[in-house]
Parts: C-alpha cells; sequence; structure tokens
C-alpha cells in the first residue's frame, strides 16, 4: 500500500518540477541579441533563428540572408519543447570593405562575402575572401562565442567560452595565435576585448584585467586583479579602463595601477550590475545599469554629473550621435539625450520613444536613426528627428 | 501576481539566494553549498523525520503481531485491514507518516533545480535574468559568477551515471532498511519489484536533471540512512549485520 503511494506522490512532484522549469524558462535556451551593424546604408544583424541577413535601408528590402549551420541544442535537464536549435548569435557582425564577419554560439566565426552571398553561392567561396574557423573546445564544455568581435588592422580578436582569445588573420582566417586566460573552473569568457596602442585588454568574470600582445598574445607586465568579476567588457579612454562588477559598482581602473582610481558610487553600491559597457565622452562616462538608470559620471574622479531613472533595466550600451545620447531600456523605450543642454541632478530626456518591444542588444545609429534588433526578431528603425518608428522589418522566415 | 512571481518571491528567490550565499562563505564552492543546503533542509524538516522514524521503528516492533493477523486473516483481505488498521490505532503509528518529509521536500526539490539553472547560469539569458532574482546582499553579489565544478562533477550537466548510481543506491539502501518484508507471496514480488523500481527510476531521472540536483538527493539519502541507523539502532529489515551492531 505505501510504496504505490510513494510512486504516486514521486510522479506527481515530478510533474510540477518539469512543468515549473518549462513554464518559468529556467532552463533558458541560448536565443542571441546580436547587435545591428550599418554600413553604405545595408543593416547587417544575426537573426533569433541563426541567420545573417543585410537589409537595404533605402528600399527597406532584404538584400540578402545566410543561415549558420544548425546544431543540437546541449541536454538542459528537465526542460522540454525544443529539441534542437540554430545556431545563436550574440556577437555584432563586424564589416570590413565588402566582408561581413560573423560569431556564433557554436563557436564558428565566419566570413561572408556581400557579393557571394547576394548570389546565394555555397559557402565558402575562397575565391571571394570567404573563411571559416572553428573554434577548438579545448577541454571546456563549450566553445561558444558570445562576446563581439575585434577587427583591427589584419586580424580578428575573439573571446571564446573556453577560456581562450584568439588572434586569426582576416584574410585566411588562420590561427595567429590564442592565449588563455581563465582556467577550467572559470571557464567563461563573454567579455569582448578592447585595443589601446599595442596591446590587448580583456576582463574576466574571475575578477582579472589582461593585458595581451597585440602581436603574440603574450601576457605583458601587468594584470589587474579584483575580488569579484567583470560583468561588462572594458572601455579604454585615454589611459584609463572603465568597465562593471558583478559587486554592483563601476570601476575606473588606470592602465599599470594596481588599486582602482575609483569606484562609483563612493559609497554604497547601485541596485544592480553596470551589465552593458560604458561610452566615455569629453572626460564624462555614461554607463546603463540593470538597476533602470543611466549615470552620467566624471571621468577623472567618479563624481556623478547626472542621473535618469528608466524604471527598466539598461541592457544595451549607449550609443553617442553628435551631442545625442541615445539610450534604450528592455522594455524597448529609446532616450534621447541633448548632452549640449544643462541636464541638471535628473536629467529630462528629449525625445521617449517606444518601439514596442523588449530590446537586449547592442545597436547602432547614424544621423537621425536608431537601427535596433528587438527580442520579437524585427529590426525596428527609429527616427529621432520625428520621435518614432520610421519603418520595420521582421527578421523571421515565414513558412 | 503571477503564479511564478509568487513563487519566486517565497520560494525561488530565497533558495536561490541562500545557496549563492552559502557558496560564497565556502570558499566559492557550489557544491559544498548544496551540501549545506541539503543538511540545512534536513534540520527544518527534522520534527516530521523524527515522527516518520518513530513510525518505523514502531512499525518494526509491531512486525510479530502483523504477521499474526496476515497468517490468520490471509485469506480475508478486508478483515485484515480492519485488523491492522486497528493495531496501528492502538499502538498509535500512521503508516503513511513517512511520507510527509518527502512531502515537504518536494518544494525544495523544485526550487532547487531552478536554482541550480539560474546560478550556474549556462547561457547569456540565464546570467542575465539572473541579475533580477539576487538580493542586494554583498555576499550574494561578490560571490557572482560561481564555479560549477565540485569533485569532478559539473553541476550544472546532466548525464553522470556515477551520481546516479550513487542516487539510487543509496535510496535503495534506505528503502531496504524500513520496509518490513511481506508475508503474502503475492505483496513480496509486489514488494520485491517496488523497492527495485524506486531507485532505478530515481537514477533514471539523475541522468536527466543538473547534477548539482543529484547531489542533493544523494547527500539527502545519506543523512537519512545515518539517521535511520542511530534512531532505530540499527540497519532494520536491511539483511546484513553492521560491524558496529553488537551481537544479541
Amino acid at each position: 500500500m505505501k510504496q504505490p503511494k510513494i510512486l504516486l506522490l514521486v510522479v506527481i512532484a515530478l510533474l510540477p518540477l518539469t512543468l515549473v522549469s518549462c513554464i518559468s524558462g529556467y532552463a533558458q535556451l541560448a536565443k542571441g541579441w546580436s547587435g545591428t551593424a550599418v554600413h553604405e546604408g545595408i543593416i547587417y544583424v544575426g537573426t533569433m533563428d541563426g541567420r545573417v541577413v543585410s537589409i537595404n535601408s533605402s528600399t527597406e528590402n532584404l538584400e540578402w540572408s545566410y543561415s549558420t549551420t544548425p546544431v543540437t541544442a546541449p541536454s538542459s535537464g528537465l526542460s522540454c519543447g525544443q529539441t534542437s536549435a540554430s545556431t545563436a548569435i550574440y556577437g555584432t557582425p563586424v564589416v570590413d570593405r565588402d566582408i561581413v564577419y560573423i560569431s556564433t554560439y557554436s563557436g564558428q566565426v565566419l566570413a561572408l562575402n556581400m557579393l557571394a552571398r547576394s548570389q546565394n553561392l555555397t559557402f565558402p567561396q575562397q575565391r571571394y575572401g570567404e573563411w571559416e574557423w572553428d573554434c577548438p573546445i579545448d577541454n571546456a564544455k563549450s566553445n561558444a562565442i558570445v562576446a563581439d568581435m575585434l577587427v583591427h588592422e589584419d586580424a580578428i580578436y575573439v573571446s571564446s567560452s573556453n577560456g581562450r582569445v584568439y588572434s586569426l588573420d582576416k584574410e585566411f582566417g588562420d590561427l595567429n595565435w590564442e592565449s588563455k586566460v581563465l582556467d577550467e573552473t572559470h571557464r567563461k569568457l563573454w567579455t569582448s576585448p578592447v585595443i589601446s596602442g599595442d596591446a590587448l585588454y580583456v576582463s574576466t568574470f574571475d575578477g582579472h584585467i589582461y593585458k595581451l600582445s597585440l602581436e603574440t598574445g603574450e601576457l605583458l607586465g601587468w594584470t589587474f586583479e579584483s575580488d569579484v568579476g567583470f560583468a561588462s567588457s572594458p572601455v579604454i579612454y585615454e589611459d584609463t579602463i572603465f568597465l562593471g562588477s558583478f559587486d554592483r559598482y563601476l570601476y575606473a581602473v588606470k592602465i599599470g595601477s594596481d588599486v582602482p582610481m575609483w569606484k562609483f558610487p563612493q559609497d554604497k553600491p547601485v541596485g544592480n550590475w553596470f551589465w552593458a559597457s560604458p561610452v566615455v565622452n569629453e572626460d564624462i562616462v555614461y554607463a546603463g545599469c540593470l538597476d533602470g538608470r543611466i549615470y552620467a559620471i566624471e571621468a577623472k574622479t567618479g563624481g556623478k554629473l547626472w542621473e535618469f531613472n528608466a524604471g527598466n533595466p539598461i541592457v544595451s550600451s549607449p550609443v553617442l550621435v553628435d551631442n545625442l545620447l541615445i539610450v534604450t531600456d528592455e522594455s524597448g523605450t529609446v532616450y534621447v539625450f541633448d548632452l549640449s543642454a544643462e541636464l541638471g541632478d535628473e536629467a529630462v530626456p528629449l525625445k521617449t520613444i517606444s518601439i514596442g518591444a523588449d530590446v537586449r542588444s547592442s545597436f547602432c545609429a547614424q544621423e537621425d536613426l536608431v537601427y535596433i534588433r528587438g527580442e520579437d526578431n524585427w529590426i525596428y528603425v527609429v527616427d529621432i528627428d520625428r520621435g518614432g518608428v520610421s519603418w520595420k522589418v521582421s527578421l523571421t522566415i515565414e513558412e | 501576481m503571477s503564479f511564478v512571481e509568487v513563487w519566486n518571491l517565497i520560494i525561488g528567490n530565497p533558495v536561490l539566494n541562500v545557496l549563492i550565499a552559502l557558496s560564497h562563505l565556502l570558499s566559492g564552492s557550489f557544491g559544498l553549498a548544496i551540501i549545506a543546503l541539503t543538511i540545512i533542509v534536513r534540520l527544518i524538516s527534522w520534527p516530521l523525520t523524527r515522527r516518520q522514524l518513530n513510525s518505523t521503528k514502531a512499525l518494526q516492533e509491531m512486525q510479530p503481531k502483523i504477521q499474526e493477523l496476515q497468517k490468520k486473516y490471509g485469506k480475508n483481505q478486508q478483515k485484515l485491514k480492519q485488523e491492522m488498521m486497528q493495531l496501528y490505532k492502538e499502538a498509535g503509528v500512521n503508516p503513511l507518516g513517512c511520507l510527509w518529509p518527502m512531502l515537504i521536500q518536494f518544494p525544495i526539490w523544485i526550487a532547487l533545480y531552478q536554482a541550480i539553472m539560474s546560478a550556474l547560469a549556462t547561457t547569456p539569458e540565464s546570467l542575465l535574468g539572473l541579475a533580477q532574482r539576487l538580493y542586494s546582499w554583498d555576499i550574494v553579489n561578490q560571490a557572482i559568477p560561481l564555479k560549477s565544478h565540485f569533485l569532478g562533477l559539473d553541476l550544472g550537466s546532466s548525464g553522470n551515471i556515477i551520481i546516479a548510481i550513487i542516487v539510487g543506491g543509496t535510496m535503495w539502501v534506505q528503502q531496504k532498511m524500513t520496509q518490513a518484508p511481506a508475508v503474502d507471496p503475492g505483496q513480496q514480488s509486489t514488494q520485491r519489484m517496488m523497492t527495485l523500481m524506486m531507485p532505478l527510476m530515481f537514477g533514471f531521472i539523475t541522468l536527466m536533471v543538473p547534477s548539482g540536483l543529484a547531489l542533493y538527493w544523494a547527500v539527502s539519502n545519506i543523512i537519512g540512512i545515518i539517521t535511520q541507523y542511530f534512531f532505530t539502532g540499527g540497519w532494520g529489515y536491511l539483511k546484513f549485520r553492521s560491524p558496529f551492531q553488537s551481537k544479541q
């Protein structure tokens, strides 16, 4: 009598276990949040179904689309539904002359030629300069590429979830060097590298900033060490690195120094992480925070100039266009601040525009237009001048 | 407020944050944090566990009487049931009393499963989602991101056969310690099957859930075996003699 009851109870218990895990999405699949890049009137973006697309911003039409290879999703325990997924794309495409570089969550870097893709030729067309590079797993759990790539002179720099930074030859995709910056216990290297002078700087979830040689990938003399991991990619302004930490402070670290120049705020931490990289202009750091606020901070002192409460987490990095600061929050509201105006302690945006879709991706802006990929897999082109969505296009393929 | 929000507020987020805080206190070891949480849960459910152990002990002591009844009313199942219920009532024993500690642990299992998936943040979406579920305690924020490795296990991944065998094995031992052998041959075969089925089923489920949850089950079973051993004074119905058990 007792045993069937126990069995029944176990079945009853596992049913909600499965249901709750499905409903609330704890076993979250990697969907990707590729940002937008605009080059000569063409928008490039990675879609949520693992394609790279180009859209002509004049005609608002799709120019070409290339699907990255579907992969089997890793087991996520008692998750339901999807058992295989397209290759997620987190990194923003990088455009260099006639090549679009894209990285994928399955550890690939692809060089796509615009002409070859518009003719839908088999990939890769080497005569058009196309190539594909597969990141090794190297005993790690994953080789996923989450961070944005960096193209500099003849090389591409890539961070991988296997804890390594790679330098690839831009023309042929050959490996120049690799550098292991995280051990097997930390692994995830989800932050983008940044270049200053002849060195590459990379921040890690285990609380380090490493300085690597651009030529060889070797660790150079200086490493900054913190007790807490860094949540955002570093940004360098003059000789100072600005980045957010999991302890809910924004750090300013002078290159070569062992102690932070300042931490913001100076007293108790803010309400959440500085997830997005800040932007710095004319000695002012603009940092969006997951607590829903954007902070303007003096780069030299760490003193607060002003703040604005958007009310929703700020996941994407702000963008500067001339004297305008453009910020989006996660709920899809775009705030435009006129930096030439007096903003006071509590800034008031010049424009507030809602696109009606969540936003987690980085976005770009040119002249008066802001190009945003929503979490609904649509591209929204926001006209700042008119104060609304100028046009939008779906990135989903209709069956 | 949706069900998920209420759930997170009352159970999900407290378990998640306590687990992460424990991890920070225990040198950043998420595995040790799970073990510590298991001990805390077992301590909280101790009053219920004690009731269960008392029931088990009383049932063990009642076995001669039960067997007598089974012999006497073996052919009349209804009468046997009535007599046995009367016997339980007189002895003040609830034969289903052992289910309560298991029942109380179900929400913890669910919360722990979710906490492990959230805390280890295997995807960028999970890490971003985690930010909205953390308390503002320094101890919690300083622990992020967590290390997922413990004694060769990747606590966020499923499919580890060794931990599945340990979970199944410890569950089998615990069951064998508490289950009185049936007298009726029909019941005996059902009992044998059930004693085997439960550990096998749990072992199989262990292969599908993150190793962190499996670690919780394994440690919980081991604690159960130890408390059972010392509370009831031996291995119960498990047919081998403990080296610590004195010869009668």
